[in-house]
């Protein structure tokens, strides 16, 4: 594995580079290379402030957070779809987002807090409460032995989420709030500065860790999880331990950045489909490729239509509601 | 002693206006917003959605007509502080159908067509019509705009002045002031001309400038004042070029794309509501200074920061405020 | 190891669950070496005893040990090092390779910074080759028949280096040749065996047999022995005759209704 590490780590900065290079205005290549090298390496270009800000304080955070954002939302789908031996599990699915959103829009359109609580700890709040409920859903439902009904828990539970969205929305309301909110639901991350890195990065980079440490246990649930307890897996333990860890990274990074479907949902099979389902190598290579998958939507999101951002979960949606179509055609052909 | 000239000029111009002005001719018909409204007397219990018909009501000398309000952006003006609070207040923001409807009123003054229109948050104008109640809707939002694209509605052609004078002569006419009505535009068409001289007598070359309103969070794509819309009109009315290129009224548009820009003033909004905690024009100033990137702005490093009431920016009657906030702006700028 | 204490043991085991009991007062020893057969008919609790007897369940009342220690008081890894389970029904939507499949066995045996080792290797191999699966290591688990597939269990469950190893109706769902391989596959495996099993016949070959009803165990011993008129007619709800093979003196049970 060793220099599957070292191209990983190249292959991630190139795409760091170039989600930093390109964005709203056109700035050129070499201006963007002349503010990294001031700010990395001690270099004294004169440069416009204004440049230097565009390319240190926004676009590169934002493409970082893009990238601990995907990186965490497709290790939470891998968490998830062998935990649950469903192929179609991911956080979105299973009303996490939906909560998220819920949450927001309780503070922000109700002003439910008063006003101590932003927006990110009311999406926070709101995406363990979905969590929650799908636990205990999973737990209720474990006596009668199918995970499918956790996926169909799961789209109830983010069909009730979302119903509730609306209606605040749709109650209260007016037409500046509900478009403001709406960008926000739909993925949004033109706010995020250094101190969203500071919180993202550390918290993808733990979830990583988590799942790799636990890579073979994740292996062991191949064939259940009566299987995988025979296997010598504490069973209980690590669903607690990795359902928590899926739970508090998605919710942080929709509290970051809003509700981005289908990242969880994509990026594990498509990686499956290149080295098999064996966690040593899924796990990592998830993370980089869903680092890599959001960057670009990031990217394409301000590039699509000109003059305007298109909502970053637009674009994983176009990308994503195609492959599950697939993969639900897939599953059935083989049956 | 000299009479100041431009007083002693509106003084005349009512004088002459009132002499044109004559009592209104039973029953009226008034065309507007694609609706023929007919009154056979003038109406003595009015409702108004919005607050620049309210103010329109107490400027016109008609608040003993008003029996309720709502949709309010900002504390009354002072003058009508004593006026205001003897009527009753529907709604902070939009009222219910049946709370405008139980005020049995003879006429409800619109501001905005996306509160009573096609896609009316409180109904449509049918819905009203059908009861017997008609809905005067203010020219400035349906003349040459296009209500159902773009988040705010889209201006199809350039916000025109005349619009306000037309929903201040007709009001005043359905409810028989019509020489109160006169004297209202001349003295608004005095002060516009005032503020134009000002800023063509000097001769720096136009500056730029960006309306920032709001936003969804306070490092988020702000909501800026597009092309051809009321701020719009400000704005070009005492020769300032608006830098924002698109033609929604209220678009979102990038800092990174505004710093680079780089407009010569920033015109803030100061408003009372809070929803968004960019509402507050002092968390907007902060931002300015703070952010690594606005902090660099000419228009921040040399402070012109103009703030402006939200009211002035629409078509309102303290539109004429704001146009003379600019004026001495315009006039007193010094690249 | 307490060189005296059996290798598994159970005393008083039983299992309500939500009200229905199902098992109830279940005392064994298990001898080293022995097959032991459990039978009984749908529902007596024959996957639940060997669910409980393998720590995947936790039992409502009395207990398991293991080399004399408290089943639930070791680490799973332990246990697992030491006992490995096959079960009735266990398969995976997911594309790995049948060596992939067996490997997981060595789970108990790694950890997550032990990387994985040439005699782990060599151990799925053996494994493999144990069931006569070596040829299709690097074939995919879904191309595989059942009876294949069943195999390859029984070799992820030795790479596990158990002593003892449990097989819940490893035989349903295969056809009549299936059947004879494992059986004979199972018989030739050095380890101890406990072996939940539908066909009597089947269970004849085991040293000695638990038989269960209505989650009870109403007779332990060996089959001649166990399997009387009495107990065919009152657990079974069937007549058995003894029938003995003249050629190499193997004994059948032929079945009647009652």
């Amino acid at each position: 594995m060793r220099p599957g590490w070292g191209w990983s780590l190249l292959l991630l900065s190139g795409a760091l580079l170039a989600a930093t290079a390109m964005g709203e205005t056109a700035l050129p290549f070499g201006q963007v290379l002349k503010v990294l090298a001031n700010q990395l390496a001690g270099a004294h270009y004169p440069l416009d402030p204004i440049d230097v800000g565009i390319v240190w304080n926004y676009r590169l955070p934002r493409a970082l957070v893009a990238a601990a954002c995907g990186a965490g939302l497709a290790i939470c789908g891998v968490i998830l779809q062998a935990l649950l031996r469903n192929p179609l599990a991911e956080p979105y699915l299973l009303g996490i987002s939906a909560g998220a959103s819920t949450g927001a829009v309780l503070v922000s359109v109700l002003g439910i807090g008063g006003g101590l609580i932003s927006l990110s700890v009311g999406s926070f709040l709101g995406a363990l409460l979905a969590f929650t409920l799908v636990i205990v859903l999973a737990r209720a439902s474990r006596a009668s032995g199918s995970a499918g009904l956790i996926i169909l828990a799961g789209i109830a539970s983010s069909q009730l989420f979302n119903a509730l969205t609306a209606f605040v929305i749709a109650r209260s309301a007016n037409a500046e709030q509900a478009r403001g909110i709406l960008f926000w639901l739909m993925g949004n991350l033109s706010g995020v500065r250094w101190p969203a890195v500071a919180l993202a990065v550390p918290v993808a980079l733990l979830g990583l860790g988590v799942c790799w440490w636990q890579r073979r246990a994740l292996d062991a649930f191949t064939f259940g999880a009566d299987s995988a307890a025979s296997l010598g897996v504490s069973v209980r333990q690590l669903q607690v331990l990795l359902m928590t860890c899926a739970a508090l990274v998605t919710a942080v990074m929709v509290s970051l950045v809003g509700s981005i479907g289908f990242v969880g949902l994509v990026i594990p099979h498509a990686v499956r489909l290149r080295v098999g389902p064996g966690h040593g190598l899924l796990v990592p290579l998830s993370a980089l490729a869903g680092a890599v998958f959001l960057m670009a939507a990031d990217v394409l999101s301000r590039q699509l239509i000109k003059g305007q951002a298109l909502p970053i979960g637009v674009i994983t949606a176009l990308v994503g509601a195609p492959v599950f179509a697939a993969l639900l055609l897939h599953g059935s052909h083989r049956r | 002693m000299k009479l100041p000239a431009y007083p002693a000029l509106a003084l005349l111009a009512s004088i002459a206006t009132s002499a044109l002005a004559a009592p209104t001719q039973y029953p009226l018909t008034v065309q507007n917003c694609g609706k023929a409204l007919t009154f056979d007397q003038a109406p003595v219990r009015a409702v108004t959605i919005g607050q620049a018909g309210t103010e329109l009501f107490y400027a016109l000398g008609l608040g003993d007509r008003l029996v309720g309000t709502s949709l309010w952006f900002d504390a009354v003006k002072p003058e009508y502080a004593a006026l205001n609070a003897k009527v009753e207040r529907l709604a902070n923001n939009e009222p219910s159908f049946e709370a405008v409807i139980g005020k049995r009123p003879q006429l409800v003054a619109v501001q905005f067509e996306w509160m009573v229109g096609p896609q009316g948050a409180v109904g449509t104008r049918e819905q009203f019509h059908d009861l017997n109640i008609p809905t005067y809707l203010m020219p400035s939002d349906c003349v040459g705009k296009d209500n159902l694209k773009g988040a705010d509605g889209t201006r199809l052609q350039a916000f025109d002045i005349n619009t306000l004078y037309t929903s201040v002569l007709e009001l005043a006419k359905i409810f028989d002031v019509d020489h109160r009505g006169q004297a209202l535009v001349a003295d608004y068409k005095a002060r516009l001309a005032r503020a134009a001289a000002r800023a063509q007598a000097s001769a720096v070359k136009a500056p730029t400038a960006v309306v920032w309103f709001s936003s969804a969070a306070l490092a988020t794509d702000p909501f800026v004042a597009g092309q051809q819309g009321v701020a719009d009109y400000l704005l070009n009315a005492v020769g300032i070029r608006n830098v924002v290129t698109s033609t929604e009224e209220w678009p979102t548009v990038g800092w990174e794309t505004l710093a680079k820009a780089n407009p010569d003033f920033i015109v803030i909004a100061r408003m009372e509501r809070r929803r968004f905690p960019a509402d507050d024009y002092q968390k907007k100033l902060a931002f300015l200074k703070s952010d690594p990137v606005t902090r660099n702005m000419d228009a921040v490093k040399h402070d012109r920061i103009l703030i402006v009431d939200a009211d002035a920016l629409q078509a309102s009657t303290r539109l004429f405020d704001g146009i003379e906030q600019l004026a001495e702006a315009r006039e007193h700028y010094r690249p | 190891m307490n060189t005296s204490a059996p290798l598994l043991a159970c005393h008083n085991l039983g299992l309500t669950v939500r009200g229905a009991c199902l098992l109830q007062g279940v005392s064994l020893t298990l001898e080293p070496g022995e097959k032991l057969g459990i039978v009984g008919p749908n529902g007596s609790g024959k996957s639940t005893l060997l669910k409980l007897l393998a720590g995947i369940a936790s039992p409502t009342q009395g207990r398991v040990e293991l080399e004399g220690h408290d089943l639930h008081r070791l680490s799973r890894r332990d246990v697992a090092r030491t006992l490995a389970v096959v079960q009735q029904q266990a398969d995976t939507s997911d594309r790995l390779r049948v060596h992939d499949a067996v490997a997981l066995g060595r789970t108990p045996w790694l950890s997550p910074m032990a990387p994985w080792r040439p005699l782990d290797e060599q151990l799925v191999h053996e494994a493999l080759a144990a069931v006569s699966l070596e040829h299709l290591g690097n074939r995919l688990w879904h191309s595989l028949s059942g009876g294949e597939r069943q195999r390859a269990h029984i070799a992820r469950a030795l790479a596990q280096q158990p002593r003892l190893l449990m097989l819940d109706e490893p035989t349903n769902h295969l056809d009549i040749r299936q059947q004879l391989a494992l059986l004979r596959l199972i018989n030739q495996l050095p380890v101890t065996t406990v072996i939940a099993l539908h066909d009597l016949n089947q269970a004849l070959t085991c040293d000695r047999l638990a038989v269960l009803d209505k989650g009870r165990l109403v007779a332990l011993g060996v089959p001649a022995q166990v399997l009387t008129d009495e107990c065919l007619a009152e657990t079974f709800g069937v007549k058995g005759r003894w029938l003995q093979d003249l050629e190499d003196g193997t004994r059948a049970l032929v079945f009647s209704p009652l």
